[in-house]
């Protein structure tokens, strides 16, 4: 569905997610070996959840953070490139799209929004992302204290 | 939000029903909270999103577990709604049809299972996403594509069970799946195709089987929960070309189907071929405020405008061929030249071959993004959007009345027409995207409108729709009304003999089960 804005989004996300520093779309990627293709861009290689009950505490919230939230919050992904955009407008660099650069996110202002929602970015269920997941992503992107 | 009880069911006998569900699942996979239910809710209704609420939901872990839920459902009579991962955006999302059904959600069973390079197929369950897979095929290096829709978000398994379509030779995405394994509304467990055979070394390589194939029966269908399913991939082709003309008139779009149809009945062409009309362009650009800032339609005067400056044609297409470069030199030439006798003007021609890099947004070589619903941002607010989606012979007279047909009803409501028409053999989806801002409550009162419009006025034309978001299952069923709804009838009978408890699914795609008859009829 929908790929008239599919297309019509590339120009701005490609644009923008150079700005942010990742290669823009079909560009090959800095360290490319000759001859192969260059491998995909971070939203399409997210990293594999940690093992074990996801129920549990005490995970790698970075690669919780890439696997949960990667497809949209990683370079190239919906979220980012959206972000690029309001940051800008607010006057912010367009790095400070990807969370992880991100000073200012308290741990309780990353869960809220995990779980209420903001704008485009829908609610997510205690199933996508458990309380436990949501505890180690929040104390990775939450460098602006609790 | 609050809790919604299913019909008939007491508030203990609900309480039962879960506390007994946490001893299948673990406690930690029954959500009921007000929290928890709001986020089984329809992000992009239009509405209220207390029209399709769910009570609760249970996340079971395998196969065992899905059946022991199914059973204990039976027992207690609380309906479950199956999801994958319940991304279908625009359709109802991860909410219910019924109020008050529990939703079976379905994404911890994320494993691809099997992964045959040589055959090109693997084995997938239910929560397995589009970015799953690709990132398995990619870490496995399998040079197999797979085939993705716009919003990339979703369940592979998900999608192809919902009819969903994509871009490329395998675009037809519920004509992939072969060998499915089903629980069963009572909670016994079947396999379709040669599966039905124990150690069948054919399950997923025979698409039908010795007798009548149940597979698509459990498309679109609230007959049973496929655990796992067999699912074909396109060998990875050594190079490919893109050819993009953009057509300059409405009315083109009917050369340009007969142009194509022929060619793609010949195997000239295999991928689905997706022509959007401009509006899709024009958000390139910024938001609609940027381009027209009153309520109503954009006018076709200020239309024409906007083509004008931005150098846009009304439509645009895009074929992309697949496998040898010689093969596809010469197919192209063949395209060009049907294209140049309407068309003057040379495509772009994009070559590419294996070691080369791919767009990360282009859907028309497999790989999956989610960016297609940046569209919300169009509107502003909480964006969000509808697709009246009936299919039509791929020919100009049918695709022109279609057109035509639906211009003028959208107009008639005096919303912005954003159409494409997707050609897929003898055949072309039509899908009018309806764009909203989910606070505007007028404007989500005139999509519902013009969408009962849209449905009733293309019916009497001939046409139906494929697929449809849950408030308007009912009214799209009703369309399809041959000998007295003689389907409807049919598929009714099935339920009740296959589930008699009605406890799978109820009013999915319009079937009802005898236990929730009374609830026919839409809330839209």
């Amino acid at each position: 569905m929908i790929r008239a804005v599919l297309f019509a989004c590339l120009a701005i996300a490609a644009l923008h997610v150079h700005a942010a520093g990742a290669p823009a779309a079909g560009t090959p990627a800095a360290g490319t070996p000759t001859g192969g293709p260059p491998p995909p861009p971070p939203y399409q290689m997210r990293a594999q959840l940690p093992p074990g009950d996801r129920l549990a505490g005490g995970k790698d919230g970075a690669a919780v953070f890439s696997n949960r939230c990667g497809a949209c919050h990683l370079a190239g992904g919906m979220g980012t490139n959206m972000l690029i955009k309001m940051r800008m407008q607010a006057g912010q660099p367009p790095q400070s799209a990807l969370l992880a650069n991100r000073k200012d996110l308290t741990r309780t202002y990353v869960k809220t929004v995990v779980r209420h929602g903001y704008l485009a970015m829908p609610r997510l269920t205690r199933v996508e992302v458990t309380d436990a997941e949501l505890d180690a992503i929040a104390a990775y992107l939450g460098k602006g204290g609790e | 939000m609050k809790l919604t009880l299913p019909p008939h069911v007491s508030g203990d006998v609900f309480q039962q029903a879960l506390q007994a569900f946490e001893r299948v699942v673990g406690k930690g996979w029954v959500l009921a909270t007000d929290e928890d239910r709001d986020s089984y809710s329809d992000i992009y209704a239009p509405g209220p999103e207390t029209e399709w609420p769910a009570s609760a939901a249970v996340a079971p872990g395998s196969v065992e577990e899905v059946q022991a839920i199914v059973r204990l459902a039976n027992e207690f009579k609380t309906p479950l709604w199956p999801i994958s991962r319940g991304k279908n955006l625009g359709y109802g999302a991860n909410a219910p049809r019924m109020p008050g059904t529990i939703v079976l959600d379905l994404s911890r069973m994320n494993r691809v299972l099997e992964l045959d390079v040589g055959l090109g197929y693997c084995v997938i369950e239910p929560g397995v996403g589009f970015f799953d897979l690709y990132e398995h095929l990619q870490r496995a290096k399998a040079p197999l594509w797979m085939s993705v829709p716009g919003n990339a978000w979703g369940s592979v398994i998900g999608n192809a069970l919902d009819h969903g379509i994509g871009y490329t030779p395998y675009g037809l995405h519920s004509r992939n799946l072969c060998g499915l394994e089903v629980v069963l509304p009572d909670g016994g467990l079947l396999r379709t195709g040669m599966g039905a055979m124990a150690g069948n070394h054919s399950w997923h390589m025979f698409p039908s089987s010795f007798g009548p194939d149940w597979t698509q029966m459990f498309t679109q269908s609230n007959l049973g929960i496929v655990m796992k399913a067999g699912l074909w991939l396109q060998p990875a082709p050594p190079s490919s070309v893109m050819l993009t003309w953009d057509i300059p008139k409405e009315e083109d779009i009917g050369w340009v189907v007969d142009t194509i149809t022929p060619l793609k009945l010949a195997g000239v062409i295999d991928q689905n071929v997706f022509i959007p009309s401009w509006l899709g362009k024009i958000v390139l650009k910024g938001q609609r405020k940027d381009f027209w800032d009153k309520p109503g339609a954009i006018p076709e005067s200020r239309v024409q405008e906007l083509l004008q400056q931005y150098k846009l044609g009304y439509w645009q297409v895009q074929i992309r061929l697949y496998g040898d470069d010689a093969v596809n030199r010469a197919k192209a030439e063949v395209i060009k030249k049907a294209f140049q006798k309407h068309l003057p003007v040379p495509p772009l021609e994009e070559y590419w071959n294996t070691g080369d890099p791919v767009s990360q947004y282009d859907v028309t070589v497999g790989v999956p993004s989610a960016v297609a619903l940046q569209m919300g941002d169009w509107v502003g607010g909480r964006g969000a959007h509808m697709g009246f989606s009936p299919v039509v012979p791929a020919n100009s007279t049918h695709v022109l009345g279609q057109l035509h047909r639906s211009r003028k009803i959208i107009a008639e409501h005096d919303v912005d027409f954003y159409a494409s028409f997707t050609i897929s053999g003898r055949f072309a989806t039509n899908i009018n995207m309806l764009m909203y801002d989910r606070d505007n409550a007028t404007q989500v009162a005139n999509m519902r409108k013009l969408f009962n419009a849209l449905i009733g006025e293309t019916a009497k034309a001939g046409y139906g729709e494929y697929r449809t978001h849950l408030g308007w299952m009912d009214a799209v069923t009703d369309t399809y009304n041959f000998n007295d709804h003689a389907q409807r009838r049919l598929n009714e009978k099935v339920k009740d003999a296959l589930d008699p408890n009605g406890v799978l699914a109820p009013g999915k795609q319009g079937v009802w089960p005898a236990a929730y008859r009374t609830a026919r009829g839409g809330t839209a």
